[in-house]
């Protein structure tokens, strides 16, 4: 991880444990013989946006459930704000959640659903009240405090979800797949103005998601999890560049995978032989003899006039997909299933009639990667 | 850590759940111990009937057996209640098959009159029967409390069967009939086998039904046609004798054994909401 | 016009009775199936409850029965103690509901195992273990008088109290799964995101548990108090002769007075005053969500 982590003796107060910060340090879930969660260490830094991505079963709704509470963890600590939260029921740890369905309590209008958390809090009513209408126009919805939620449309109640976990102005915000019941258009709205919410806030967040489009859009930092361990973190261009392992670049986004054999080494460039595809030069080093494999994203795949004499080969046109924006080419080339994605803007016309065709790839566009699955 | 470990979410805490068991713990006594009884005080070495029980001993068992006024009582029973068992499973099985993925007018009046015997009061269809058996001049014997007991248990063998063709898809017998099977065929390899569970679980609701019936018996008993329950209810209102105390007993026997079954058939099942076929 | 119109408003697959073809045969034979039960509570249902309205509507039954101030004191009984009973019945009940609610797999099926066994077990067995437990050398007078709360029995039996008991015992099962269903379908997380927002576990049941599972408690009320109106054993086995009930009222008129005009015009009464509540005991499952056989 590229984040300082919090030392163990810092104080309460101290700069680094500014107000927001979450940290997990070796935590661990078992539920009897099997592992949910396996000795996780994270950090959200004050103000920062994290988000947990992976598949279901890899522990990351079960790390948020942990955070805020509602789980207890096997070994380890939780920190908010610095300080252990272990011993704290959910309700003293100060943090807004937002459930995947939202939770809205059914009986109550938006307004009170809004204001659940402050009459907790023995606030009078009179503030009570001024500050769920505000915390609701905040999100959009003055006006529509009196309405149940049955009233209203997914995005809405998703907002009275948001407002009811910010109106206490909690330490952070926890979000379990909270755009899962919307419809994409309503969603990518959505994300864009949880963001800008978040950013005018200045509140961290820790979102746990397994849709990759999303956890690109939103996060200042990824976390990408599997089988209950983190498998790479780092600011969503760096993960997306640079995955760590072959199931990293197929899991976030799509990629080529070719599987590859390294020949020789040349200070930090190496030399692998892809098989049916020839001899491919990358820029990481790896180990004289050992399997890996090379990804290349699709839209770094590209036509040559000639067959290219290394990073890359001829083969022949499957199918090609117009997708409106982009056009997707799958072409077979020395034994393997390649896809070529294109601007359609910039189309250079071949399409799946044209019989046989040069593919190649920069050689900085390649990644040596660890074969893990 | 100061909290001890939780397995799952529970939306209670600790201390709560503690609080509400130690609550329930006399309503759960509440309900249990009265049944929980019957059998010890059945076999008490006594000729009062006393709990808890002084001594065991079957001196009461032997005595109500041979009793003969108990013993008739005892198969007078068992003689409605095979009446209401095999009307009852006829006609609320054929009736839920009959109703199976249909939709017609009148539908819900004909599910409406299957079900009304359970919502009219039993002393109603008591003094019903008793005017209308007497009318037609069948008294005196058990074959007019089994047809009684038999238009109360029916309902129940419905909804039991209906329940088990729930899962079935009436499309998946539309096309067997297109494949050309018969109508018995159909009965005996499409329905027999889905509604088998539902079945038995009906014979067993109505065999309690109208093992437990009290009120109708009484008002059609005669001397020759005494059930157990009228035996009872006759006695108990005089003296509460080891008599009464080993029919309970036989009660109860039969009560636990049906339970059993059922909660059996339940863990098979792995759904709790079969145990109870209706939710009244 | 009207004729056409109904020519083809009839659906293709429902042909007039009689059209022979393959599809036919199969459309009238299930009929079969309806006809047994149809004739059966034809014969043993409708007919004799038909004729006990018909005689109800002879000798002045009606105005003869309701000026009769035994009835009129026996509905009173009937309508306080049905009260009392269903309002003990749905404390208890929904304090059992709750257990099983919170309770795992196996443990719930016990339990529910337990709620049952009351409702496999004939009422008279109920009544008469508790007329054991309730006699003057019984268990709890035995209990009362060792723990220095009296030192002489108690009269427990015989009693509008003992009614109530026994009635309770009865009603129970009738309760619970009503309040159970209707807690069940109670989303999990409501809770969770009640935790999170600050809810005490105690504000959680009275803000959000209690008023979410009033549909059950509404529908377990109403149920068990059209039961109780038709009790009969009971009153006679546990109470005091000021305890009879209207059924009990209703077996007075035909069996000791054999006036069968006013036990039927009684009866009609009981009849309709339970379908009404019946009425609207669907009415409140339907606003409740619940889907239920009765």
């Amino acid at each position: 991880m590229t984040t300082s982590v919090i030392s163990a003796d810092t104080t309460p107060g101290a700069a680094t444990a500014a107000r927001g910060s979450i940290e997990l340090r070796q935590v661990r879930k078992t539920y009897g013989d099997v592992v949910a969660v396996d000795e996780l260490d994270l950090v959200v830094q004050p103000g920062e946006f994290v988000t947990l991505l992976g598949p279901s079963g890899s522990g990351k709704t079960t790390t948020m459930m942990m955070v805020a509470g509602f789980e207890e963890h096997t070994s380890g600590s939780v920190l908010i704000d610095g300080k252990p939260v272990d011993a704290l029921p959910p309700r003293e740890r100060n943090l807004g959640v937002v459930f995947q369905n939202y939770a809205l309590f059914p009986h109550m209008n938006a307004r009170e659903n809004v204001e659940f958390a402050l009459r907790m809090r023995k606030i009078p009513r009179a503030e009570r009240r001024e500050r769920a209408e505000a915390a609701l126009e905040r999100v959009g919805l003055g006006g529509l405090g009196g309405r149940r939620p049955r009233q209203l449309s997914g995005g809405q109640q998703q907002r009275v979800a948001l407002a009811r976990s910010l109106v206490f102005n909690p330490a952070a915000l926890l979000l379990d797949e909270p755009m899962a019941a919307l419809d994409k258009r309503l969603r990518e709205h959505m994300q864009e103005e949880i963001k800008t919410l978040q950013k005018s806030l200045g509140i961290s967040v820790l979102f746990v998601t397994h849709d990759q489009d999303e956890a690109m859009a939103m996060s200042d930092r990824i976390v990408v999890m599997k089988d209950g361990r983190i498998v790479q973190s780092g600011p969503p261009e760096e993960v997306y560049a640079h995955p760590l392992t072959d199931w990293v670049a197929s899991f976030l986004g799509d990629t080529n995978l070719v599987p590859c054999t390294v020949l020789e080494r040349h200070g930090s460039e190496a030399v692998v032989d892809l098989g049916g595809l020839g001899i491919g030069r990358v820029q990481d080093r790896g180990v004289v003899g050992e399997r890996y494999a090379v990804s290349i994203r699709p839209e770094h795949l590209k036509f040559r006039p000639g067959a290219p004499e290394e990073n890359g080969g001829t083969g022949t046109m499957v199918s090609s997909t117009n997708l409106g924006a982009t056009i997707r080419h799958r072409i077979t080339a020395g034994g393997h299933e390649l896809q070529l994605r294109e601007l359609s803007s910039e189309s250079t016309g071949r399409s799946g009639a044209a019989g046989e065709v040069h593919v190649g790839w920069d050689a900085a566009n390649a990644q040596l990667l660890v074969l893990e699955g | 850590m100061k909290r001890s470990k939780t397995t799952s979410p529970r939306p209670q805490g600790r201390a709560q759940g503690r609080a509400l068991a130690l609550l329930s713990l006399p309503v759960f006594a509440f309900l249990v111990i009265p049944t929980a009884i019957v059998v010890p005080v059945a076999l008490n070495d006594s000729r009062y009937i006393t709990f808890p029980p002084e001594g065991v001993s079957l001196a009461a068992v032997q005595g109500f057996f041979e009793d003969h006024a108990w013993t008739t009582a005892l198969s007078a029973s068992l003689q409605a209640a095979a009446i209401a068992v095999v009307l009852g499973v006829l006609l609320g099985a054929t009736a839920a098959i009959g109703l199976h993925g249909r939709k017609f007018p009148g539908q819900p009046a004909v599910v409406g009159l299957i079900l009304a015997p359970m919502i009219v009061p039993t002393v109603v269809l008591a003094l019903a029967f008793y005017q209308f058996f007497i009318s037609v001049g069948m008294v005196g014997s058990i074959i007019p409390i089994g047809l009684a007991h038999a238009v109360i248990a029916t309902p129940y063998v419905y909804l039991t069967t209906r329940a088990s063709l729930a899962g079935l898809n009436p499309a998946l017998v539309r096309s067997a009939q297109s494949l050309g099977a018969g109508a018995l065929s159909i009965l005996r390899h499409v329905y027999l086998p889905v509604i088998l569970p539902g079945l038995v679980s009906g014979a067993l609701f109505a065999f309690s039904v109208s093992i437990d019936e009290t009120v109708m018996s009484l008002f059609m008993q005669s001397p020759s046609a005494t059930t157990l329950p009228v035996k009872m209810f006759t006695d108990i209102q005089f003296n509460l004798t080891p008599k009464i105390a080993v029919s309970s007993a036989v009660l109860v026997t039969v009560a636990t054994v049906g339970l059993l079954l059922q909660v059996i058939y339940v863990l098979r099942r792995r759904s709790t909401a079969r145990m109870l076929p209706l939710a009244v | 016009m009207s004729q056409t119109t109904l020519e083809r408003v009839r659906p293709a697959g429902r042909p007039t009775p009689g059209t022979s073809g393959g599809r036919p045969r199969r459309r009238s034979g299930w009929w079969l199936l309806l006809a047994p039960i149809l004739a059966f509570d034809a014969l043993l249902f409708l007919t004799p409850l038909g004729k006990l309205v018909g005689s109800s509507f002879s000798d002045n039954a009606y105005q003869r029965v309701l000026s009769d101030p035994l009835v009129l004191r026996s509905l009173a009984n009937t309508l306080t103690i049905s009260l009392a009973s269903t309002v003990v019945t749905v404390l208890l009940g929904y304090v059992i509901a709750l257990v099983l609610w919170r309770s795992g797999t196996v443990m719930r099926v016990v339990l529910f195992a337990v709620v049952l066994l009351p409702f496999w077990t004939g009422i008279l067995v109920k009544n008469f273990a508790w007329a054991v437990l309730l006699q003057d050398n019984g268990v709890v007078n035995s209990i009362l008088q060792a723990i220095g709360l009296t030192d002489h029995p108690i009269e427990l039996l015989h009693n509008r109290f003992a009614v109530i008991v026994g009635m309770v015992h009865c009603l129970l099962p009738y309760a619970v799964f009503p309040i159970f269903s209707s807690l069940a379908s109670i989303d999990d997380r409501l809770a969770l995101a009640a935790r999170s927002l600050g809810a005490r576990e105690i504000s959680i049941f009275r803000r959000i548990i209690l008023p979410l599972s009033a549909p059950g408690v509404s529908a377990a009320g109403l149920l068990v108090f059209i039961i109780s109106t038709g009790f009969f054993i009971t009153p006679v086995v546990m109470g005091g002769p000021g305890d009879m009930m209207i059924a009990n009222q209703i077996d007075y008129y035909a069996r000791q007075l054999t006036d069968f005009s006013g036990a039927a015009a009684l009866a009609v009464v009981l009849t309709v005053l339970v379908s009404i509540l019946v009425a609207v005991y669907q009415r409140v499952l339907k606003a409740g969500g619940q889907h239920e056989a009765l």
